[in-house]
Order: C-alpha cells, then structure tokens, then sequence
C-alpha cells in the first residue's frame, strides 16, 4: 500500500466505484440483454420490461443454433486459419526482421519502410481488386483466400514490433553462436527467437485479435460453406432463421463464448499485449 | 562475420517470404485497382477504358461527400466524446487499486474481443422499433418509445453510439497503460503538497500524458475514416446515404450496383485519403514534439 491509497477517503472512494460500476455496466449491459433474450421464447421478446423471465429457459435455442449453425465445423475453420496465419505472421516478420535489421545490404532500410507502409494502407481498399485477382487465380473459396490477406496484412505489425524489440538484443550473443560455427538460420530460429517471447506474445494477440472477428474479407472471398468462420456464422443464420429472434440471440452469444472464454482467462496477458502492440504501432 | 551477414542468398531467403506476401497481398491488388479505376468495367462482359471519368464523376457523387462527412463527424465524436471519458476512466481507475481495478479494466475492454459481426446485430437488435431495448427504456420512462432509430435522420446518430460504445475499452486501455507508466513518485509529491485528485490530473497526467494522447487520437481518426464493417451490417449506408462511409460505398457502388471500375476508382481515393491523413498527423504531431522540446 502506498501513501496515495491512504490519500484517498473512503467516501470518494465510495463515488470513484459507483462512477466506474456505471460506465461496466454501460459497456456489458447489450451483453447481458443479448444472453436474456437468447435464452427466451421467441413470443416472449415483445413483452414489456427491459428484461424478460422466461417460463421455462429455452436451451434448445443453443441446440438449434449449435447444429443448424454447424457451429463446430465453423469454429474449427476459425481456429486453424487463425493459428496458420498467426504462426506465418511470426516466422515471416522475425526472418524480416532479422533481415532487415541485422544483415548488410543496401536496400535494408527501403524494405523496412516499404512493409511498414502496409499499416496505413486501408484494408477494405484491397477487397475488389483482390476479389478478381483470386478469382482468376483459382483461389476464392479456398483457405488461401483468407490465409494470404490475414498474413499480409498481420505483417506490417508483427515486422515493426519484432524489429524494434530485436535490436535491443546484444550482438554478443549472436556473434559467441557464430565462432561456435552457427548458421544464419540457426541464429535466428535457435537463438534469436526464444529472446523474443514477450514481443512473440504480443504479435500473436493482436494478430488473433484482428483476424478472428474479420468477416468481410470471409464473406467477399467464400461462397460455399467449406472454409468459412465463425462470423460468418451469424450472418448465414439470421438469413435462415430471420423470424425467430431468440434462436438469432442465441447463434451470436454462442459465436462470441470461445472468443469471451479466452479472454477472460488470459486477460491479464491479452491486456498488456494489446498495449504493447497499439502503444508501439 | 562479416561475410555470413552479407550473404545475398541468405538475405534473399529471409526476405523472400516477407516482401512477397505485402507485394501479392497489398501491392498488386493496389495496382488492379488503379487499372480498373480507368475502366467501366461492371464485373462481367469487357473492360473499357474511360480514362478519368470516373473520377470526374466520384467529385460530384454526393454518397462520397457523404462519406467524407460522416467521417469527420465520426472522428470528432472519438475525440469530444470518446477520447475524454476514456481518459478521465482511465486516471480514475488507476487510483483504485486493488481487485477492483483489475475487475473494471478487463470488463471495459469485453466488448472488443466480441465479433464486430455480433455487436453490429445486437445493437440492431438494441434499435428494433418492436422489441429493441432502448424503445422499451423509453416506454419505462413513459415515453411513447416508438422512435426509428435507424431511420432518416436518426440514423448516422445511432451508428455514432455504437462506435463509441464499441471502442470506448480499446482507448481506455491505452491511456490506461499510458498512466501506469507515469512514475508514481510524482503523485506521492503531489499529494504530499496537498493536490487533489484534479489538481493532479491536469497538471501531471494531462502533459506527461501528451505523446500518448496525440497517438491516440491520430489512431481514432484514421479508425473513422477506415470504418466498414459496423456500418455495413448495421445500415449498409443507408436510408439513402445517410450513413454511408468509403469502405462500405466502394463495396455498395462494385457489388450492387456493378459498377466494379467506379469502385475501384473510389479504392484508390481511399488508399490516397488514408496515406495522407497518416502523414499529415504524424507530421502536424511531431513539429508540435520538436518545438515543446526546444522551448
């Protein structure tokens, strides 16, 4: 405890509580009304007061979402494009990096800058042009169509915070591996990169962050249903289901739990490497 | 040593990856779109080039001022409305301590780990005429409660909330790992002379707080202007093009209307519009940091 604690009075710290329990309240209040509705009878939506109390809790919402939502196969979809391009983002900006901060070559710097400028280039702005590109290339409606854009556009970050955090490691290290005969592969994989964790830690965060509720790119790029992820789950369902709104409540509080249940378990990390990552890019 | 480090093989094999994903993934769809931006080309059938009519025709497009507009409205309620809570939260917050403050932090930023796809149907859901939570609360206060929230006139309003709401957690945390940076030792001075919570706030976290407040803002303005996603669910624009943004109007005019080459042509508006706005902030905010250290 620290001598500010003490400087503050309990009474104001009585007024600080009620203030910041308004604004959690103000912020997770659609959140809680959305899981109410979600677990009601459709008839029961358009009963007076804010919050209904259904008769009889109806799960089978979630059933209904679960199956005709074909939540499962979306998740997996979700879950193995964002690790693929989380772990290609990683490797990719810590070899350009490396290379870009590193090694000796004259265009180090204008390379540098180049994929750094992918930061202020619109994501939406690429959405047509890449649309026909695919298409002719063969590559709409499969996992290449969000993989490469996802990658691309992780990278301009993932480069900037692993190059800034790279050259605060001592060139020692790397020369001690050389005379023991290491290769630049090794270096950078063996050496350099078990270094790295925290800023690993924090390009994996924000690139998940970033990817995983991305859906125009999924909607413009996928027609079948095969490679498709979990937001695109709500936008299918409320087509199919467009009369029952307590099935639709039910379809967007499952699609946003496995997002909720991470977060709320690794809060601590995904906090401190969201501001790492905004703070620094 | 010194040789290994200037491999060009080497170097090539590392940068390889990298510079190919950018030029595939934002390069060449950059240089499709200047193309197609020539043409008139509608999605299907034959491309022909029409020079800069396109251009000429996005100039006196009323859905694109509109979208200027709209931005611009949208970046001033960040910075008026947003940016102020945010920061005041974030100080007030951080006097707390303790589990509370832990507690408050992870509830402010929920609502940005949710799908943008989710928070846009749920506040559509919010403005229902029929069943909408923020009717109901009218009708509790008496009111009538059959306002058209998204309707015209109402509807760039409502579009507003929801992103303020939306962000508010993301610029809440900022500021807040902003402040815990400040060192401690200068609140304890400050109290030890007798500063009150406001007294402390505007003459220790507000100037020490500058870079990351300058920052902070830059990023809500370009936010506001790279908006889609919210919009296109919540009103895809309309009614008319009331709430129309650039990212959801190139997306509208290429694949409803089909006009794919004027999409295009709006793309590279936007690419330009978003490329200078970035560098006229980062300048106008680095000249400011030069003279307050040289003075």
């Amino acid at each position: 405890m620290n001598s500010e604690m003490r400087k503050t009075s309990t009474p104001a710290r009585i007024i600080l509580f009620v203030g910041l329990s308004i604004i959690a309240l103000i912020q997770l209040f659609p959140l809680i009304w959305l899981v109410n509705f979600s677990l009601a009878n459709p008839n029961e939506l358009f009963t007076n007061g804010i919050l209904v109390w259904p008769d009889e809790i109806q799960w089978g919402n979630y059933v209904k979402a679960f199956v005709d939502g074909n939540f499962l196969l979306y998740f997996k979809n979700s879950l193995l494009i964002n690790t693929l391009a989380v772990l290609f983002a990683l490797v990719i900006s810590v070899m350009a990096s490396f290379a870009c901060i590193r090694m000796n070559w004259k265009l180090s710097g204008f390379v540098k800058t180049l994929l750094l400028l992918g930061m202020m280039i619109p994501i939406h702005a690429t959405l047509l042009p890449n649309y026909v590109i695919y298409d002719r290339i063969g590559l709409t409606d499969t996992i290449w169509a969000l993989l490469i854009p996802y990658i691309a556009f992780s990278l301009p970050q993932g480069v900037f915070l692993t190059s800034s955090f790279m050259s605060s490691i001592p060139k020692e290290l790397e020369e001690a591996a050389l005379i023991d005969g290491c290769g630049i592969y090794r270096i950078v994989f063996i050496i350099i990169m078990p270094l790295m964790k925290a800023s690993l830690v924090t390009v994996s965060i924000m690139t998940y962050l970033n990817n995983w509720n991305e859906f125009m790119m999924a909607s413009t790029y996928l027609s079948t249903k095969q490679w498709k992820t979990l937001p695109f789950a709500i936008l299918e369902f409320t087509g199919q289901y467009s009369s029952n709104y307590a099935v639709q409540f039910a379809v967007m509080a499952l699609t946003a739990a496995p997002a909720l249940i991470i977060y709320i378990i690794l809060n601590k990390y995904i906090t401190k490497g969201v501001a790492a990552g905004a703070v620094k890019g | 040593m010194k040789k290994l480090y200037s491999n060009k093989v080497v170097i090539l094999s590392l940068i390889t990856p990298g510079l190919l994903t950018f030029l595939l993934a934002i390069l060449a769809p950059i240089c499709v779109s200047i193309y197609f931006g020539f043409t008139d080309f509608a999605g299907i059938g034959e491309v022909k080039f029409i020079g800069i009519e396109n251009y000429k025709v996005l100039i006196r497009d009323e859905g694109f001022w509109m979208s200027l507009k709209n931005s611009l409205l949208l970046a001033v309620g960040f910075i008026v409305i947003q940016h102020p809570i945010a920061l005041v939260t974030a100080a007030v917050l951080d006097k707390l301590q303790g589990k509370a403050e832990g507690f408050f932090r992870c509830v402010y930023f929920i609502p940005n780990v949710i799908s943008v796809a989710i928070i846009a149907y749920l506040w559509k859901f919010i403005y229902n005429p029929n069943f909408g939570l923020f009717n109901k609360l009218l009708q509790i206060l008496g009111l009538e409660g059959n306002v058209n929230w998204l309707g015209s006139g109402m509807a760039i309003w409502s579009v507003l909330l929801v992103l303020i709401w939306h962000g508010f957690g993301w610029g809440m945390l900022i500021y807040y790992t902003g402040i815990k940076n400040i060192d401690p030792v200068l609140y304890e001075a400050a109290a030890i002379d007798g500063a009150d919570f406001k007294q402390a706030f505007f003459s220790i976290t507000m100037p020490l707080m500058k870079p990351v407040i300058q920052m902070n803002v830059t990023m809500a303005i370009i936010a506001a202007l790279k908006q889609m996603e919210t919009v296109y669910l919540l009103t895809n624009g309309g009614p008319g093009n009331e709430t129309q943004f650039l990212a959801n109007f190139l997306y509208k005019q290429a694949f409803k209307s089909y006009k794919y080459g004027y999409g295009n042509a709006i793309s590279v508006i936007f690419i330009i519009i978003c490329l200078v706005a970035t560098v006229v902030l980062n300048k106008i905010f680095a000249d400011r940091e030069e003279r307050r250290r040289k003075a």
